[in-house]
């Protein structure tokens, strides 16, 4: 049994829970406290996915074969994901309320029918074949906490 | 492991659920103009064929036709597969449902047996392409969960419905059934499964995943997701038997569910202002409403004695019509404003997957519906759900009723227009940067 599911799930909790913030605080036009919020939701995000992609992905690859297969597709929607992501601080940056709002509510669909795909299937497939599972989950910790 | 989950080339072509859609607010069109000419006589019972053809046109051509298109589109999201041949089957059952609906309509109006057996043969054939397509899909063994189990039981009711509808219009055109009594019974029950069952299931399904997954909600507690779609579907068939106890338990579920729903969108992370959560909100205390209503003793509606101030219309006709419009309707253009946005983003945003630099093309969701024309819709619905109560109350006010429905619905009409029409303009931008 390996915690990959569960790391991994817990970590998409935590950046719907600082995005949903900052959207709100866009919402009330409270820029500071959007900027603070959204500045911790993008590095959240650049970590998780640079976990997936250099670590989970690769392994995953190599235990199964498959690298045509889910992964893939996986990568090229975090592709996606980062350009909206980018076009999100333009809007922060300009101040921009309804702009930032249309492409909140944009990226947080994307991120969620993603999220679906990777914890419905991908982790749990992930735990089922790579045994290394707990060690790495546990490097991650570790490289959090440093 | 089923990998097909992982697949995204099972949403079926964005124009199939789009006709459901777009079919929807047209009958509700018909039907503001036939309360426009029908009069006052429309409002005297449940039994007018008018009412009937009113009543069939709200259930059938708008809620049943946009839940239609919406599970096209559902089960490939939430159960990773999509129906086989979803052109041959959506084309097929969309064009024989949508005449026979008319055919239903217009029979009833005119008490033609031969527009009976018309919508008779189209509505079962139409359907049962249709059902026999998704039921393939659900006994199949696809992605578990609290939603599909409740998908299931909600297309469960949709064959009851059919079935019993079937042998009423049978009946109405003159073709003898010897072994049920087809009484008023029978039909509360045909039109308990429709409101309940089928319509009244699938939204419960449907809310398990949209409110996590579009307002980072909660999930709604195990037992509510285990069991409040199987209770009402077994206090339904409890009703054959024992109907009023059955009936009070119906209402007392939908109750839980109403205090279930408030406490979860309650409990959301994404606070920021949303047509669709109103939507939700104003479905879940007409819910407590209905409950109000039900159980208030039936000294209050229509009786011999003065009631307590005013006295309340016919209390299956009040009922009735405050669910249909303020609790399935609601629900069901609440899921709209997402979905239409959601499905046409999402279908250009799959083709970038290949064609990274087609991204910059693809409009925001805002872009596909302005949120202040979402919001227009919701104040015109609530208006015309209000003027719908005063008609049944003063049936003379039929005009603005008939005014309010036609405003409200056409004006859905629009918004799905653009929604479509912005579609289709940025694929052929896509199409005409990347040439095949």
């Amino acid at each position: 049994m390996s915690s990959i599911p569960e790391y991994m799930t817990t970590k998409h909790r935590e950046c719907d829970a600082f995005f949903s913030e900052a959207e709100a605080a866009v919402a009330d036009k409270n820029w500071s406290l959007a900027l603070a919020k959204w500045q911790l939701f993008a590095s959240e995000l650049t970590e998780h996915l640079a976990q997936e992609e250099d670590t989970l992905f690769p392994q995953f690859e190599q235990a199964t074969g498959m690298t045509a297969g889910p992964t893939q597709v996986m990568r090229m929607e975090h592709q996606q994901m980062r350009a909206l992501v980018q076009s999100l601080d333009n809007a922060l940056a300009a101040k921009d309320k309804d702009e930032y709002l249309g492409l909140s509510e944009t990226l947080m669909v994307m991120m969620q029918q993603h999220n679906m795909k990777e914890e419905m299937m991908l982790y749990p497939m992930m735990a089922q074949h790579l045994s290394n599972g707990d060690q790495l989950i546990e490097g991650f910790k570790a490289n959090v906490a440093v | 492991m089923n990998m097909s989950g992982l697949s995204f080339n099972a949403l079926p072509p964005i124009d199939l659920p789009f006709r459901f859609f777009l079919s929807a607010p047209l009958f509700i069109i018909a039907c503001a103009l036939l309360v426009l000419f029908s009069g006052e006589t429309l409002w005297l019972s449940r039994w007018q064929p008018t009412m009937l053809a009113l009543t069939h046109g709200f259930t059938l051509g708008f809620l049943t036709m946009v839940m239609m298109g919406a599970l096209l589109q559902l089960l490939p999201v939430i159960g990773g597969i999509g129906i086989a041949k979803p052109r041959l089957i959506a084309t097929t059952s969309h064009a024989l449902y949508c005449v026979g609906v008319i055919a239903l309509m217009l029979s009833f109006v005119l008490a033609s047996n031969w527009l009976t057996l018309a919508a008779l043969v189209l509505l079962s054939l139409g359907l049962s392409i249709y059902l026999g397509a998704i039921i393939w899909v659900l006994v199949k063994k696809i992605s578990q969960g609290d939603s599909i189990n409740c998908f299931r039981l909600a297309i469960t009711s949709l064959v009851i419905l059919l079935l019993l509808g079937i042998l009423l219009l049978a009946n109405r055109a003159g073709i003898n059934v010897s072994f049920i009594t087809l009484d008023k019974h029978v039909t509360d029950f045909h039109a308990l499964m429709g409101l309940v069952g089928w319509a009244g299931i699938l939204i419960i399904a449907v809310s398990f995943q949209v409110l996590p997954m579009f307002h980072v909600a909660p999930n709604m507690p195990k037992y509510i997701r285990q069991y409040l779609g199987v209770s009402i579907f077994v206090l339904l068939i409890v009703y054959i038997f024992y109907t009023e106890f059955a009936l009070g338990l119906i209402f007392i579920s939908h109750g839980v569910f109403s205090f279930t729903l408030l406490s979860v969108i309650n409990q959301r992370k994404r606070k920021v202002p949303d047509t669709s959560i109103k939507y939700w909100q104003l479905a879940a205390g007409t819910l407590l409403l209905m409950n109000l209503l039900y159980f208030l003793p039936d000294r209050f509606y229509v009786s011999e004695e003065t009631p307590l101030f005013i006295s309340l219309p016919d209390k299956s006709i009040l009922l009735t019509a405050v669910f249909i419009y303020f609790y399935l309707l609601s629900v069901i253009q609440g899921m709209l404003l997402k979905i239409l946005p959601f499905l046409s983003y999402t279908h250009l945003q799959q083709r970038c997957l290949i064609d990274f630099s087609a991204m910059q093309f693809i409009p925001h969701m805002h872009e596909f519906l302005n949120k202040k024309h979402g919001l227009m819709l919701y104040y015109l619905h609530i208006l015309s759900g209000l003027s719908l109560l005063a008609v049944i109350f003063e049936p003379s006010l039929y005009i603005v009723f008939a005014l309010c429905l036609l405003v409200e619905f056409v004006w859905l009409l629009v918004l799905m227009v653009r929604c479509m029409r912005l579609y289709f303009t940025v694929s052929q931008k896509i199409n005409l940067s990347n040439p095949p």
